[in-house]
């Protein structure tokens, strides 16, 4: 008995300890944004009225903008994180959907065509046909698209791919270190945009795309397990009675799925509000993103700790509500079924 | 009879991933084999395996391999084990459990650019908290971010606040996952806290343990904001990772081929270290099922 109220207090202290440490530096970062620069390099205090005199300058100047422009930033993260989150959550629910409910059959070599393909055709349009970066690039993604999808009718050997591995090959999407495909869309960004005018660096439409993009594995993997675990009959019912795809998955499996798809989109939206490397590579004023303009922060004021913590509490307060919201999400058990 | 619907399912996501995360590889491993640079300009001209050759023969570039690797594999263990512990504890009932499921979260989500500039603050030399705490320890102004080990410390620090809430998140679901009767039935033969815990929590979660660990690992290579914002990958390049070397060398430099040849050689090192863990595991993991 003596043993077992031991573990118990140890476990408290562990937990107690783990809470210290999550929570000061959010404490810190919030009184820090009521300090005067006297409070701030006058030494570490921590206690309003007690130890400094709190002041509401610094959210001052970020609301009034004389700060940089706060807002346009802030509203650039929204629109883009909103846009893609949707676009993801639509395209890769759907996706998933299909993986649950129909049959895929790849072959591998069809695989390999595209990526021959792809490289062979490219190389083919720039150096013999000597055309340009980009009209060759297109050229051999039509090519690569072609030719992988006639193979894969043909009666090709080789092992053939069933969903789970379509499955796995969208989620190893992940895996690829973003810094490969980020230096690549900057070159063939401002490639097409010098060959064609279309401006998709520092543009809405470019920042957007690359973020479908890159959320899409994320969301086809957590998606699948929620349309798994929704029951078959209604839908088997609704297809006897030759009710067409789109609107047994419009009317029948959305709303059943609408938990699901609302955690995952703000899963996704925080996923998208949080990338940096992207926002740093693809964008260079208009359309920059909050982590880019924090980034600069440090460089420009390191030493103005009041600001630096003002756009911080910016840039995290979304973030802590999506947090509690998705907390509040798992306890009922949501969660649970996307983690086996 | 073949439902063709499958098909306008299947592709929309299908494109967008070949379109922007896929085919832009194809560009890059073209560039990886010429000599292309924009500052000061040079025609782009193939030269083989040239700037492989010259990454590998580059003492940076190991430095830079050395670095992430061993970042990666203390703040994934520390990750795994303290959020092991701490899921562990929640799921005994500790008191004030919901309090704590909550709050423990919190770093999770947010914005890590945001996180490295806060504790970036922390940090500080004279006028922040921690060095308060040290002072107190009489040891006055430690070098947090300006010398090696400090550095190297202060950034796995920051490291573990920010993802051991997704060890503790995937774990505790874990544990609500495992059946009741067993435990019962360990405890109806008076096994030990311990005893239950080596014997039948610890290899019923090796699978999930397996994939969590894979994920904080590759997700902890691609690390770039927290470096970027705290150290830069100072002092001299002694936090400098793989993804930020990168970045130098292609934006800031503008060594076309060669950025690509980093780009590629990590890609590859990724889908190496990939296959080797699944064909460690695999079979470790079959055998407990």
């Amino acid at each position: 008995m003596n043993k077992n109220s031991n573990q118990k207090i140890i476990t408290q202290i562990l937990c107690i300890a783990w809470l210290i440490f999550t929570l000061f530096p959010l404490y810190w970062i919030f009184v820090t944004s009521f300090k005067s620069p006297i409070a701030v390099t006058g030494g570490p205090t921590y206690l309003p009225w007690i130890d400094f005199e709190p002041t509401l300058n610094a959210w001052h100047d970020a609301f009034s903008g004389s700060r940089g422009d706060f807002f346009a930033t802030f509203f650039n993260s929204v629109w883009i994180s909103v846009a893609a989150s949707l676009i993801a959550v639509v395209f890769g629910s759907m996706a998933a959907y299909a993986l649950v409910r129909f049959t895929f059959k790849v072959k591998l070599l069809a695989g390999v065509v595209f990526a021959a393909s792809g490289m062979s055709c490219y190389l083919l349009a720039k150096e013999i046909f000597d055309w340009k970066d980009t009209t060759s690039m297109g050229f051999a993604f039509l090519c690569a698209l072609i030719l992988s999808v006639t193979s894969n009718r043909l009666p090709l050997p080789g092992p053939i791919l069933r969903n789970n591995d379509v499955v796995f090959w969208f989620v190893s999407q992940r895996m690829m270190p973003p810094i490969v495909s980020a230096f690549a869309l900057y070159m063939l960004y401002s490639k097409i945009g010098k060959d064609s005018g279309v401006r998709l660096l520092d543009s809405f439409a470019g920042l957007t795309l690359c973020y479908v993009a890159f959320s899409l594995p994320l969301v086809v993997w957590l998606m699948r397990d929620f349309f798994e675990s929704l029951p078959i009959e209604v839908e088997e019912a609704a297809l006897v009675d030759d009710v067409p795809r789109w609107r047994i998955f419009l009317e029948i499996v959305i709303p059943m799925a609408k938990p699901g798809l609302v955690a995952v989109t703000m899963i996704t939206i925080g996923f998208v509000w949080n990338e940096f490397l992207f926002a740093l590579i693809l964008t260079t004023g208009d359309w920059q993103t909050l982590p880019v303009l924090l980034s600069g922060q440090n460089s420009y004021r390191g030493d103005e700790w009041w600001a630096i913590a003002v756009a911080n509490i910016i840039a995290i307060a979304p973030m802590l509500i999506i947090t509690i919201l998705l907390g509040r999400m798992m306890r009922s058990g949501l969660m649970l079924g996307s983690i086996r | 009879m073949r439902d063709w619907s499958r098909h306008v399912f299947i592709w929309p996501a299908t494109l967008v991933v070949l379109l922007v995360t896929l085919f832009p590889l194809v560009y890059t491993l073209d560039l990886s084999f010429q000599n292309s640079r924009l500052v000061p300009p040079l025609p782009p001209k193939y030269i083989g395996f040239g700037n492989y050759i010259k990454l590998f023969g580059q003492e940076r570039f190991w430095s830079v391999i050395g670095n992430t690797s061993i970042f990666v594999f203390v703040s994934v263990t520390l990750q795994y084990v303290l959020g092991f512990a701490i899921a562990l504890a929640l799921h005994s009932r500790v008191a004030g459990e919901r309090l704590y499921r909550i709050t423990f979260l919190l770093p999770m989500l947010m914005t890590p650019i945001a996180v490295a500039l806060l504790w970036k603050t922390m940090f500080n030399q004279q006028f922040g908290p921690l060095n308060q705490v040290f002072t107190f320890f009489g040891y006055a102004n430690p070098p947090f971010l300006t010398e090696n080990i400090w550095s190297y410390g202060s950034l796995i620090t920051v490291e573990v606040w920010q993802w051991t809430p997704f060890v503790i998140l995937m774990m505790l679901a874990g544990l609500q996952s495992l059946p009741t009767d067993i435990f019962e039935a360990a405890r109806l033969e008076n096994a030990s806290s311990l005893q239950m815990f080596l014997g039948i929590t610890f290899p019923m979660l090796l699978p999930l343990s397996a994939a969590v660990i894979f994920i904080r690992v590759v997700e902890a290579f691609k690390i770039i904001d927290t470096v970027y914002i705290m150290t830069g990958g100072g002092p001299g390049i002694a936090t400098e990772t793989l993804t930020l070397f990168a970045y130098q060398e292609g934006l800031k430099k503008f060594n076309l081929g060669y950025t690509s040849a980093i780009s590629f050689l990590f890609l590859i090192f990724i889908i190496i270290f990939g296959l080797i863990y699944m064909v460690i595991l695999k079979p470790q993991i079959e055998k407990r099922r």
